[in-house]
């Protein structure tokens, strides 16, 4: 088997994780050879799960999932965040020179392979609640040291991985990362902890907004991150996902 | 009509409902429960350990796939291949999302998989019941054949997987690869 195959095999194992786990993901979306690999794999591992026994779900579940199928999507609430991210942006403006512009990497959409033709062939960019599914991926260098911090969102389940492992914890800060939109200010995605992969589900309004491109700041916080009431602390990274 | 035909005939309805819900169809969404819930929510339970865990897992997959219906592609594998592996992925994102205390059911809990044949009794298996990779996997040695099996049923990585053997991160993916390398050429024989 080629390199390429045999890391199709592990990430359809899903024996990845960190790093490796991320560039395999960054080749599902880049990469239709990689993609139609795992798929394959995928494919030639399924009877395995006949071994499984089949259990019946409660009664409950399908009137469950009836209701969430009528309910709206979910608003954020971010009222309390609006104020603490005027105050900030203006210590933002005060420090601009401390934050850095980054560079993202964004992936091109990936057609699937059997996709038919669209009726009207069009280069135009997909609309943002679309089926836009490949990830995006984002290496965010931390200040002007050598740190980096490695983001990958992933559209279809509307989940961002979080890869910290090249940051070490300095005993004093956290790192926290934050969703800022025109609108609504500024959603806490939580403390990055350093040395460590996170995944974490969004809500979907979240995933929404980065669909339309909200920015994404990292600032530096006391540890545990920013305490309510108090202003967050000084923008370290920041930047946004974008689609090419 | 015959076992066959009736598996032959569910195979073909739940292909059915599966092109009827990319249009929006509620009523090919509940042909579909109806006819993998009790399927996908075994995957859910064996890979979350816990029961209420693996209904939020189960809820969650036919929402995706309500909302993602568009993802399937029939060229590629039979429908319930495809639900299959898209419930077990969806349950080791939640596993490892982090939100999950329990963890899969430890294998003497559930059964013993070194002996599991694939259960007849199921009128929607993902393949034909001599699929060659239950032949293949038998052919492997047994530290990569546990290896395997532990990662695609338990959702473990290598590095957990290193952990539970008690052996170093290399070796294991040594194993891994070895085992992975001969059941490519087994199949493909």
């Amino acid at each position: 088997m080629t390199e390429q195959e045999i890391l199709a095999a592990e990430y359809a194992l899903g024996l990845l994780q960190g790093a490796e786990e991320l560039n395999a993901r960054g080749l599902m979306a880049s990469d239709t050879g990689f993609a139609a690999l795992v798929a394959a794999w995928e494919d030639r591992l399924a009877p395995i799960l006949d071994t499984i026994p089949a259990l019946t779900p409660a009664d409950d579940i399908w009137p469950r999932i009836l209701d969430a199928l009528d309910q709206p999507e979910p608003v954020v609430e971010v009222l309390a965040l609006r104020r603490k991210v005027r105050r900030w942006q203006m210590a933002t403006g005060l420090s601009a020179a401390a934050a850095v512009t980054l560079a993202l990497l964004a992936l091109p959409l990936m057609q699937a392979p059997t996709q038919a033709p669209s009726e009207t062939p069009s280069q135009a960019p997909q609309p943002a609640t679309s089926d836009a599914a490949a990830p995006l991926v984002a290496s965010i260098p931390i200040g002007d040291t050598q740190l980096r911090l490695g983001l990958t969102y992933l559209p279809d389940r509307e989940e961002m991985l979080v890869s910290a492992s090249g940051l070490t914890p300095d005993g004093i800060h956290d790192h926290e990362l934050w969703l800022v939109t025109a609108d609504e200010g500024a959603k806490s995605l939580g403390v990055v902890q350093p040395g460590t992969e996170r995944r974490m589900t969004l809500d979907h309004a979240v995933a929404i907004q980065i669909h339309d491109g909200a920015k994404l700041v990292l600032t530096r916080e006391p540890l545990g991150g920013a305490q309510p009431g108090n202003d967050a602390g000084p923008v370290v990274a920041s930047g946004i996902f974008q689609e090419t | 009509m015959s076992g066959s035909d009736t598996a032959d005939t569910a195979r073909a309805q739940l292909n059915a409902a599966m092109q009827r819900l990319a249009s929006g169809d509620r009523n090919a969404l509940e042909s579909i429960y109806r006819a993998t819930s009790a399927k996908l929510f075994g995957i859910c339970y064996r890979i979350l350990g816990d029961r209420g865990e693996a209904e939020d897992a189960l809820q969650d997959v036919y929402l995706s796939l309500w909302k993602r219906a568009d993802r399937y592609d029939p060229d590629r594998a039979s429908p319930i291949s495809w639900l299959a592996t898209f419930a077990r992925n969806r349950a080791i994102d939640r596993l490892r999302s982090g939100k999950v205390r329990k963890g899969s059911v430890p294998v003497e809990e559930a059964m013993d998989l070194s002996d599991a044949a694939p259960l007849a009794d199921e009128l929607l298996q993902s393949a034909e019941y001599d699929a060659q990779i239950h032949h293949c996997i038998e052919t492997l040695d047994d530290s990569q054949r546990d290896a395997i099996r532990t990662a695609f049923l338990e959702g473990k990585t290598y590095l957990q997987i290193a952990e539970m053997r008690n052996v170093p991160l290399g070796t294991m993916k040594s194993w891994v690869r070895r085992g992975l390398a001969k059941l490519k050429r087994c199949l493909d024989a």
